[in-house]
């Protein structure tokens, strides 16, 4: 370049060219161009309407709808620092970690403005930061944040979980919970004062015929036959060990001795399992494949596990394996039961009520189930009517000893606390008061 | 002194030391500061405590209480439930393992925390209008996200919704988590979601998924996966498309002792023993 052309260009490049910008509420700014020009959505503008577009306040370009005011500042604070070119990396990544610490509010009005202006790098920028505030947190908090309404059902919610297991699964249970409150209904006229003696017996029975009877349901008449006798084998075996028993609270005891000792624990949940996956052979009601079901079985049966690993207890006492009396031979049998009353206690909650991705279980004396919990419904505290599958009349349940004051918080957390990804539902049990 | 003293302390403290630096190289503290890993660090240093703290050498014992710590006093501002759980999962831990006098300490700190947490919770209560954000930017936000946080995403609204069924991110997450395992054939108008949750199943995904460890074996170290991807610069160019072995948390604890489990089956039972249904009442 020669002098004089040097002469001639200095002046020009001392001279920095404006553009008029317009946003939608009426005002109108005038910006350097090189910054501006640093949108894309801008510099088309300017290129495809030719020279005289945003020159003067009279033709100036005009933003898209989302773009207002506070945001248009801020972009264009955006774009003054990175359209500098003599910037290293490092400078303009610790330029950009302080620009986007604001409020989520203005996030996301900037990421929505950044978008309609086409400046990518501040879509992904904005974005980012949105994402890891979204990240790890439960869609409550999140519509929290972000001040969403809550306007989706409850079956909607379950969309994506939903033919992973609960599909097939619901419609049978609440077949089940039709069936059983009818046989309830007539066993109650029929045995009237022997309920008291029959407590636990009968919970137990109707809660093998729960799990059996899930099976009896669905399996073709052929085979129901075979599956009754099972049942009432196995019944009989359950209710004659339980009746030597006295009361809650040894039961109870019990029942924290054999999750002590676990070993049975396992081959019990099997047995239970794999009860029901005998009668799956063949059979192909609801169209539910046996192999899925085999696979959802052993996620309950893994749920169940892990439910019992993650439960803490605060006293380091309790943390021994306990030895449990034997009383006679029907032990390992009892224990069995109590664990598959609690088992499908957890197998109910969280498959019969499809509504709680995360809810709370209050089991009290009067045979009453309470379900708290974020079901969307304004803290969704509902009263189920349990009476008939496990709790029958239990007059005054024995409480535990020892039970902390908090206890219901922390089991609560506990329980959730085992990080369950919502492919399966999270279930928490706050406290439970057992026979 | 007699030599056989000597011979005897010497070992001890190599081993001292060995666990003391592993437990460094976890880098549990500097998780424990980030608000994606705090529940992770948490459940994490309650496994190390439920499984082996009267193992640990003293020092490393000072360390894991000052690490409880410091997640007690983070919590106020980790501010979702996920990370409540996680300390109040630890506080049973330290309740149940730690001798008496630290025991008092983390609790005094954890209920600080905790009131600190009511506080702030109260604060929060502007009922601002926030301006929608349209589906595009919405898909884009989401394609950031982890399978967990997707998943609470898709729960949270009717226009979130839509937006997470996208098959864009279904097909990128497919890809991350399950192609280098996985021969899938792609046809026209296939449900990328659909054969996400497949695999999830199949490989019990949510297990491994859970502790947020793997183990990188271009650096050859256990490390808070980021997106089953090592964080390290240079393992990420090396290892390409490949995803991080994914550790379970008791097997990160076994690393940490030194201890050696013969399968994943009697791990999970141990760790059952352990654990016990919360029906106290024993003799």
């Amino acid at each position: 370049m020669s002098e004089a052309d040097m002469a001639i260009i200095k002046p020009e490049m001392m001279m920095k060219s404006y553009i008029w910008l317009e946003t939608t509420d009426g005002s109108i700014q005038q910006v350097e161009q090189e910054i501006a020009m640093y949108c894309p959505m801008i510099c088309h503008e300017v290129l495809q309407k030719g020279l005289g577009a945003g020159s003067s306040k009279n033709c100036a370009i005009s933003l898209p709808q989302r773009v207002n005011p506070a945001m248009l500042s801020l972009i264009l604070d955006y774009c003054r620092f990175h359209q500098v070119p003599g910037r290293s990396n490092k400078e303009r990544k610790v330029h950009d970690e302080k620009f986007i610490r604001m409020d989520t509010k203005r996030l996301c009005e900037l990421a929505s403005a950044a978008d309609s202006l086409q400046l990518k790098p501040l879509v992904d920028l904005s974005s980012r930061a949105l994402a890891r505030i979204i990240e790890g947190k439960t869609p409550e908090e999140i519509r929290e944040i972000f001040h969403l309404p809550d306007d989706l059902t409850e079956e909607e919610k379950l969309e994506p979980l939903k033919n992973l297991m609960d599909d097939p699964r619901i419609r049978l249970l609440n077949r089940l919970y039709a069936k059983k409150r009818k046989e309830l209904k007539e066993r109650e006229k029929l045995k009237g004062k022997e309920v008291e003696e029959r407590v636990d017996e009968r919970s137990v029975d109707d809660l093998l015929s729960f799990i059996n009877g899930k099976d009896h349901k669905v399996v073709k008449t052929s085979k129901s036959k075979k599956k009754n006798k099972k049942r009432k084998e196995h019944k009989n075996k359950v209710s004659h060990n339980l009746h030597s028993k006295q009361q809650g609270v040894q039961i109870v005891d019990e029942t924290a001795a054999s999750l002590g000792g676990v070993s049975n624990l396992p081959s019990m949940e099997e047995d239970i399992f794999s009860l029901k996956t005998d009668s799956e052979d063949g059979y192909v009601d609801d169209g539910m494949d046996p192999v899925l079901k085999e696979m959802l079985d052993r996620e309950v049966e893994d749920f169940a596990r892990r439910l019992n690993s993650s439960w803490v207890l605060s006293s380091g006492q309790e943390r021994q394996p306990v030895h449990f009396s034997i009383n006679g031979n029907g032990a390992t049998r009892r224990l069995t039961a109590f664990q598959v009353m609690l088992g499908s206690l957890i197998l109910l909650m969280v498959f019969g009520w499809q509504v709680p991705e995360f809810c709370g279980v209050t089991v009290k004396g009067n045979s009453r189930v309470r379900i708290s919990g974020l079901t969307g419904t304004e803290g969704g505290d509902e009263w189920f009517d349990l009476s008939y599958i496990i709790l029958d009349e239990a007059s005054d349940p024995p409480k535990y000893d020892n039970v902390p004051a908090d206890r219901e918080d922390l089991v609560r957390d506990v329980l959730s606390s085992t990080l369950l990804f919502p492919f399966e539902l999270q279930l928490c049990i706050s406290e439970l008061e057992l026979l | 002194m007699k030599p056989g003293i000597d011979d005897q302390s010497k070992p001890q403290t190599m081993i001292q030391e060995k666990y003391t630096k592993r437990y460094q190289n976890l880098k549990v503290a500097e998780a424990l500061s980030n608000n994606h890993f705090y529940p992770f660090a948490c459940n994490e240093l309650s496994s190390i405590i439920d499984l082996g703290y009267s193992q640990l050498p003293k020092d490393l014992k000072a360390f894991i209480f000052r690490d409880c710590l410091s997640a007690f006093r983070l919590l106020p501002e980790m501010n979702t439930s996920a990370a409540v759980s996680a300390a109040n999962l630890l506080v049973k831990s330290v309740e149940s393992a730690f001798p008496k006098q630290k025991k008092n300490l983390a609790i005094v700190e954890f209920k600080q925390a905790k009131v600190a947490l009511k506080r702030r919770t109260k604060s929060h209560d502007e009922h601002i209008d926030l301006p929608s954000l349209p589906q595009d930017i919405l898909v884009h936000i989401f394609s950031f996200l982890d399978v967990s946080s997707l998943l609470s995403s898709s729960q949270v609204s009717r226009s979130w919704n839509q937006a997470t069924s996208e098959g864009s991110l279904w097909r990128s997450l497919f890809d991350l988590h399950f192609s280098h395992k996985v021969l899938i054939h792609i046809y026209p108008g296939i449900d990328w979601r659909e054969a996400f949750k497949n695999e999830y199943i199949l490989y019990k995904s949510s297990k491994m998924l859970r502790s947020g460890r793997g183990y990188c074996s271009y650096c050859d170290s256990v490390v808070w996966h980021d997106n089953l991807r090592c964080p390290k610069k240079q393992c990420r160019l090396k290892s390409g498309k490949k995803p991080l072995d994914l550790m379970l948390t008791h097997q990160v604890v076994n690393y940490l002792l030194g201890t050696t489990s013969s399968s994943d089956e009697s791990d999970s039972e141990d760790e059952a023993v352990r654990g016990l249904w919360a029906y106290p009442t024993l003799q």
